[in-house]
């Protein structure tokens, strides 16, 4: 049962970095390789940003 | 014995279903307990989840885990990465659950409950799961492309600009529509308006935080900023009642209407990281929280649904909406049912994070589940309210009179007692000054909330609280789909324009941006205005032109689903994508002509400009005759456009049933999966 919760958390946490784009910032660290500053930030947010808000929304 | 206890246990489930179900449906006089409601679809969910998408996975799909998908085969850390099942499924739930699934059934509940749980919980299986999971699937197996580019592909090259089109023109309208839904509930309301005005500088502060203070810190921010809503939510009682600060935040409709358009093209011209995406931080997880509180609310609370499961409105004479059941009880609830803005959710982030086809299933198929669930949700939070109540807060001054005493009496007249005392005492319970003529669902549907919320935590005394938070945060995440989408828009109107003008079609050229922010703004402007001067309450009009656009564009989807289908198994599987798609088309095409051309001046535009020519005229009635004869083009447009992708597909599956066109496949090549388990944390 405690493991069950404890996946269940997770994933539930997991979940909601995932819509922070807190793990998509972590992948993009590691793909060009940089350490977190708030420069890197700000060069992977406004990228991000930009697609994310080019795409319709759901009513 | 393992496979005996599963067909068992599934017999059981179909049993139960079938049940409540048949008591949901028969019970008539007395009240019914919304644990029937809930278990009939809870039901029919898990069975059309286990035995229908289970047989389109298999037979029709193939679905297969040895073939790499999009996201690893073009994996950039980006847009394709290939993710954990359940991440995905929590990414694209948050992403199709919109207000529709919540302000939909509200409306639809003055037919009784019946009709609208009716279609909620056989739409999604029918028509919305499949078209989101064989949009998902088709966009999986082409490389992530959206439902534009297959439309062009597949059906043929009017087919994409249809649809880009449609998509536009639905933007438009469901902007303007659901900004109507916020005014509504905030006009003369200064805790409400104050509490939204509040989450501005909250979301600047959070955008400051995020860029220059903690980067990359969101969910901390996030933490932040609900703890900063909340307080405001408090301190909004107080404003509400200052004799200097309350007067600033009482505001009619109008004021309310331009300063959502003021707000509009603001978050639409500044950098998105200041307002925007701040508060679509805070308003996706405050969605979800409430979603879910919701959800465990009607669980453990289980009221007892007041309104009857039909009521005379069937005929077309209700007062929130006009129109029979049929049609219009099936375009009023799109999301939660089926809902056309899905297949661009499922062609667009979803595919390129799938990492495995199986999951295809849950993702497509399962979170339009959870979404149909939350529209019942709703449905049962609004029939919970005594009818008269309910009746009181939707109904414009235009069809039960100006006056609370000539409203209650109108609505008592209907065999829905309601005194205007009654409704001066809940007003004062929520802390407002009156709940007439609040038009757009939102604010019962807050009511019904406040209601299940505060039998969980608190009283009474806390109904007040729970009110203006659920008004908060429905405003909350209408506003972010209205900076969004106006954003989106100008995008999209700068991509036309830049084929036109090259520099018009440049994203970050200032003057090229606020000129296509301005002319988005202005055009979902002009429907908000329109709706707000609208006597017969604004919803009248705008929510079926949204639920007509919506499935129509529902019907584009399933025209390319169907054209996939053919390509790949001839006329065998048609019939998944068909029966929906002749649904659809039935209702809208039906739904457009009476919109149009109905006698009724409550239902058909023409019909009311024309019944507005004949008295006498005024600045305004010129308008209003205008805005009648705009709208019927513009659902004659809608019509049309959709006639010509309907009539491209039809001759396309014609032609490779009767096999002079070839049913070439577009999917990408066969490729094996070389993704490890353990690479999908």
């Amino acid at each position: 049962m405690n493991r069950a919760w404890a996946s269940f958390w997770k994933t539930l946490v997991a979940v909601l970095r995932e819509l922070a784009d807190e793990r998509a910032y972590e992948r993009h660290l590691r793909m060009h390789g940089r350490a977190a500053s708030g420069e890197e930030w700000r060069r992977f947010s406004e990228e991000r940003l930009r697609q994310k808000y080019q795409r319709p929304r759901c009513c | 014995m393992g496979k005996l206890i599963r067909t068992g246990a599934w017999i059981l489930v179909a049993l139960a279903g079938a049940f409540a179900l048949a008591g949901v449906a028969l019970h008539r006089g007395e009240t019914i307990n919304s644990a029937w409601v809930v278990t009939a679809a809870v039901c029919v969910y898990l069975a059309a989840y286990r035995f229908y998408s289970a047989f389109i996975a298999a037979k029709v799909m193939a679905l297969d885990d040895r073939r790499a998908t999009p996201a690893e085969r073009l994996r950039n850390g980006h847009d394709f990465e290939p993710t954990n099942k359940w991440i995905v499924f929590g990414h694209h739930f948050a992403a199709i659950a919109g207000p529709g699934p919540l302000v939909g059934p509200t409306l639809a509940a003055q037919f009784g409950y019946l009709p609208g749980t009716l279609w909620i919980i056989l739409g999604v299986v029918i028509g919305g799961a499949v078209q989101d999971f064989v949009i998902l699937f088709s966009s999986v197996r082409r490389d992530g492309k959206s439902l534009g580019q297959m439309a062009r592909e597949e059906i043929g090259r009017a087919g994409g600009g249809i649809a880009l089109l449609t998509v536009l023109l639905i933007m438009i309208i469901l902007l303007a529509v659901i900004g109507l839904v916020v005014v509504n509930a905030l006009k003369g309301s200064p805790w409400g308006t104050f509490t939204i005005a509040a989450t501005m500088p909250i979301a600047v502060f959070m955008g400051l935080y995020l860029r220059y203070w903690r980067p990359g810190r969101v969910l901390e921010v996030s933490v932040i900023g609900f703890v900063l809503v909340v307080l405001s939510i408090f301190a909004g009682e107080w404003v509400a009642h200052h004799a200097v600060f309350g007067p600033w935040f009482t505001l009619g409709g109008m004021a309310l209407a331009i300063a959502l358009i003021i707000y509009g093209y603001a978050a639409s011209a500044l950098p998105v990281w200041l307002l925007l995406a701040p508060r679509d931080y805070l308003s996706t997880f405050v969605k979800l929280g409430v979603v879910l509180l919701l959800g465990l609310g009607v669980l453990i609370v289980r009221p007892d649904l007041q309104m009857p499961a039909l009521t005379q409105f069937t005929d077309g004479t209700g007062p929130i909406f006009a129109g029979k059941i049929f049609p219009f009880c099936f375009i009023t609830i799109a999301c939660g049912a089926i809902s056309g803005f899905h297949a661009l959710i499922s062609s667009g982030t979803t595919p390129k994070l799938i990492a495995r086809e199986s999951h295809i299933r849950p993702v497509g198929f399962g979170s339009m589940l959870l979404e149909s669930f939350v529209a019942m949700m709703a449905m049962v939070a609004a029939c919970a309210l005594e009818p008269g109540v309910f009746f009181a807060v939707n109904s414009p001054a235009g069809i039960v009179g100006s006056t609370p005493a000539a409203a209650a009496a109108t609505i008592t007249s209907w065999g829905f007692p309601v005194t205007p005392e009654q409704m001066h005492d809940l007003a004062r319970h929520v802390g407002e000054e009156t709940l007439f003529y609040r038009t757009g669902g939102a604010p019962s549907l807050a009511l019904g909330m406040a209601h299940i919320f505060s039998q969980i935590a608190g009283n009474e005394a806390v109904l007040r609280f729970w009110y203006h938070f659920a008004i908060m945060f429905e405003a909350l995440f209408i506003l972010t789909v209205i900076d969004a989408g106006t954003r989106v828009g100008r995008f999209m109107l700068q991509d036309f324009l830049g084929h036109i003008w090259k520099p018009l079609g440049r994203t970050s050229w200032m003057p090229s941006v606020l000129l296509t922010s301005a002319l988005i703004v202005a055009a979902w402007g002009y429907f908000l205005v329109q709706g707000v001067l609208d006597p017969l309450g604004g919803i009248n009009s705008l929510w079926p032109l949204f639920g007509i656009a919506n499935q129509l564009l529902a019907a584009v989807a399933l025209c390319v689903a169907t054209t996939i289908l053919v390509k790949m198994h001839g006329a065998r599987y048609m019939w998944i994508t068909c029966a929906p798609l002749a649904w659809l088309v039935t209702v809208t095409y039906s739904g457009a002509w009476q919109k149009i051309f109905s006698d009724a001046p409550r239902v058909g535009f023409l019909a009311q400009a024309r019944l507005l020519e004949a008295g006498p005229q005024t600045a305004q009635t010129k308008q209003l005759i205008f805005n009648n004869r705009l709208d019927a083009v513009v659902c004659g447009l809608f019509i049309v456009l959709v006639t010509a992708i309907l009539a491209d597909s039809v001759r396309v599956w014609a032609g490779i049933l009767r096999g002079t066109r070839e049913a070439r496949s577009l999917e990408a090549p066969f490729v094996p999966s070389q993704l490890e388990a353990e690479e999908l944390g």
